[in-house]
């Protein structure tokens, strides 16, 4: 980790930003650090704990960080797809920020676990895992670590989903998200939800009901799955921050899935490619709308 | 204070007698999605009930508060608007093998429930409630209910405390209610069963105190007067204000109240669980925002709960149970936080506020 504090304290020193968001260690397990003083970087640490996307705290809507400054940040592969899509939607300006990038062979299900990687303790999300080499970055640390252990739960979870009929789809996800309450902390964690004002929260008119009901519940989160089809980049902080333990990002997979297939588009860690949210295109299938 | 002792059997009996008798009986379960967590859950048998594994991942908050509820319905007619009221009785419950941190939140919440407004729909389901609270045996190193005032084997809200021993339980009768619930079951408890039970209150005691030193007195003194302070700037820079700490906490209470139509003449109002963690919270209609960013909504957190409700009501709103940590994405520590909070406030009593 020398390599990273180094630059870490350099960036510091010389003026460069004004703060690394990076991994530290915590009462429970790793936790995000922010270091603003030169002699705090050797504080910084990257292990299999680091399951937390920091590129969340990049988040315009996270005021209380950017009032600190020009930011460097510690990403994984996979956190550089949520830079590259705040750069892509203009959240975020690539000038103004320094990517610290890591490579990884994976990280544990939750940042105070201590356990070796196996097919049970890695997280889902590195199941399939393209992006060990970060290809987003500035500065790039450590060695190639061999690819992680496959855990296939979601894997799994996505193929039960597929062989349901629609009105078993149907039934599976209203009964998972009989248990939303409304929260909205899934919006809150999420690195790529930073609408000023999100659309449950308007209420002239109340496109959708504020109470936990099972059609409010459906049409909160179908909205937000939708808006977040081709932007998702897994993450997985929606789903660790429910405090109902929905699987959030069983529902934005889905749809991902499905956008791979239509628009031949997987969220991309390369700024200049377009999302299909963000497309026109006149050869556009468009077969679901004849 | 009087004792029972109680044996297995007599505890299965009493539940399938209760569960008989059509009472709802709430007990910890472990979770359908994920078999190593515990859900306080409605149960249909004995056997379901799983005892003293670990904290249930919500407190039992939404058994008196639920995360929705209706007020009332209303109807516009051409005489006016027709109200319906809900009925504000709950069925009975007993809720065993509660934490007594978790029962002891129902006691501290009592008081600004019956402040300005005694609210029926909470204390129709508290008086329907007769709670059967077990000595904690499931506290890990994020627990800190005896730096709070409380404890693992503290009884504030509970009607009967049970204290495992050998061959069953030692059963605290703390309230009239608790009595009843036993009135034909048990027998007396030994004084050996009782210094069993006593031996093990203070051993769990023993595991939860390291955790955190006690929360002092001055600490609610020192928040009121350091609205300013630096700290606050810092404190919350990883807080993503998603408030799922607010869904799991036992004493969290705000709520939002909300009238939705269902057609074009007639429609519910609700109360929604709320929290001051979002932006939404305190956003005016004039678009102003007096808490413009996390670390003013994180420092109303700690200010309400460790200085604005212990002045007006003289008890923490926070019973130590960590739930908060154990949920927060972004590794915010309330242990860890008060333990610094703490130490501010003894570095420089002598700071005052601007």
């Amino acid at each position: 980790m020398s390599a990273l504090q180094d630059t870490a304290r350099k960036l510091l020193n010389d003026g460069t930003v004004s703060v690394v968001i990076g991994y530290e260690a915590g009462a429970r397990g790793v936790r995000p650090a922010f270091i603003t003083a030169p002699d705090q970087a050797d504080k910084l640490i990257f292990d299999k704990r680091c399951v937390q996307n920091l590129a969340t705290y990049l988040n315009p809507r996270r005021k209380q960080v950017a009032q600190l400054g020009k930011a460097a940040v510690v990403v994984k592969g996979c956190d550089a797809r949520a830079v590259a899509g705040m750069i892509r939607e203009k959240q975020i300006d690539r000038n103004n920020i320094v990517i610290l990038a890591m490579r990884c062979g994976g990280v544990l299900q939750h940042p105070e676990a201590d356990a070796e990687l196996t097919a049970e303790t890695v997280s889902i999300r590195c199941a399939g895992c393209t992006a060990r080499e970060p290809k987003l970055f500035d500065h790039l640390f450590g060695e190639l670590p061999p690819e992680p252990p496959v855990n296939a739960h979601r894997i799994e979870q996505i193929a039960a989903l597929e062989r349901m009929s629609p009105a078993e789809r149907w039934n599976f996800w209203t009964e998972e998200l009989s248990r939303c309450i409304r929260c909205h902390a899934c919006r809150e964690a999420c690195p790529m939800c930073f609408c000023v004002r999100c659309t449950a929260e308007k209420s002239q008119p109340q496109w959708i009901d504020p109470s936990s009901t099972p059609h409010a519940n459906r049409a909160w989160q179908t909205m937000r799955v939708l808006h977040q089809a081709g932007r998702c980049v897994d993450c997985l902080e929606c789903e660790r921050a429910c405090p109902e333990h929905i699987p959030l990002g069983l529902l934005a997979r889905y749809v991902a899935d499905a956008v791979e297939r239509r628009f031949e588009y997987k969220a991309s860690d390369d700024p200049s490619v377009a999302a299909p949210i963000g497309v026109y295109r006149t050869d556009d299938d468009e077969e679901f709308i004849r | 204070m009087t004792h029972k002792f109680l044996s297995h059997q007599e505890l299965s009996s009493l539940v399938a007698d209760l569960l008989a008798a059509k009472t709802r009986v709430i007990a910890p379960v472990r979770a359908k999605d994920d078999p190593e967590q515990i859900d306080y859950q409605l149960i249909q048998c004995f056997e379901e009930a799983t005892f003293g594994v670990r904290l249930p991942r919500r407190s039992l908050k939404e058994f008196f508060l639920p995360p929705t509820e209706v007020l009332l319905h209303y109807k516009q007619t051409k005489a006016g608007v027709e109200i319906r009221e809900v009925p504000t009785v709950a069925p009975p419950q007993v809720i065993f093998g509660a934490m007594p941190c978790d029962v002891a939140g129902l006691a501290t919440v009592d008081k600004v429930m019956d402040w300005d407004y005694s609210d029926e729909l909470w204390f129709g389901r508290r008086e329907a409630s007769t709670i059967v609270s077990f000595l904690c045996s499931a506290m890990d190193a994020t627990c800190f209910c005896t730096a709070v005032g409380l404890g693992p084997e503290s009884a504030s809200g509970s009607d009967v405390l049970f204290t495992p021993v050998d061959g069953g339980y030692v059963a605290n009768l703390i309230t009239p209610r608790g009595e009843a619930l036993l009135h034909n079951y048990g027998s007396k408890a030994s004084d050996a069963q009782l210094a069993t039970a006593q031996e093990k209150q203070r051993d769990a005691r023993r595991k939860v105190e390291p955790n955190l030193p006690a929360v002092s007195a001055e600490l609610g003194g020192w928040l009121a007067s350091n609205f300013d302070h630096p700290t606050w700037k810092t404190i919350a820079l990883r807080c993503h204000g998603c408030g799922a700490c607010a869904a799991v906490c036992p004493t969290c209470h705000c709520f939002d109240i909300v009238d939705e139509h269902e057609s074009a003449d007639e429609g519910v109002r609700r109360r929604n669980w709320d929290s001051c963690q979002t932006s939404l919270f305190t956003l005016h209609a004039s678009g102003h925002n007096p808490r413009a960013s996390q670390s003013e909504r994180f420092r109303q957190r700690i200010q309400h709960k460790f200085s604005i409700y212990p002045s007006r009501f003289g008890e923490i709103l926070c019973t130590g149970c960590g739930r908060c940590s154990r949920v927060c994405p972004g590794g915010m520590d309330l242990p860890t936080i008060l333990g610094e909070l703490v130490n501010l406030s003894q570095a420089k009593p002598e700071v005052s506020g601007q």
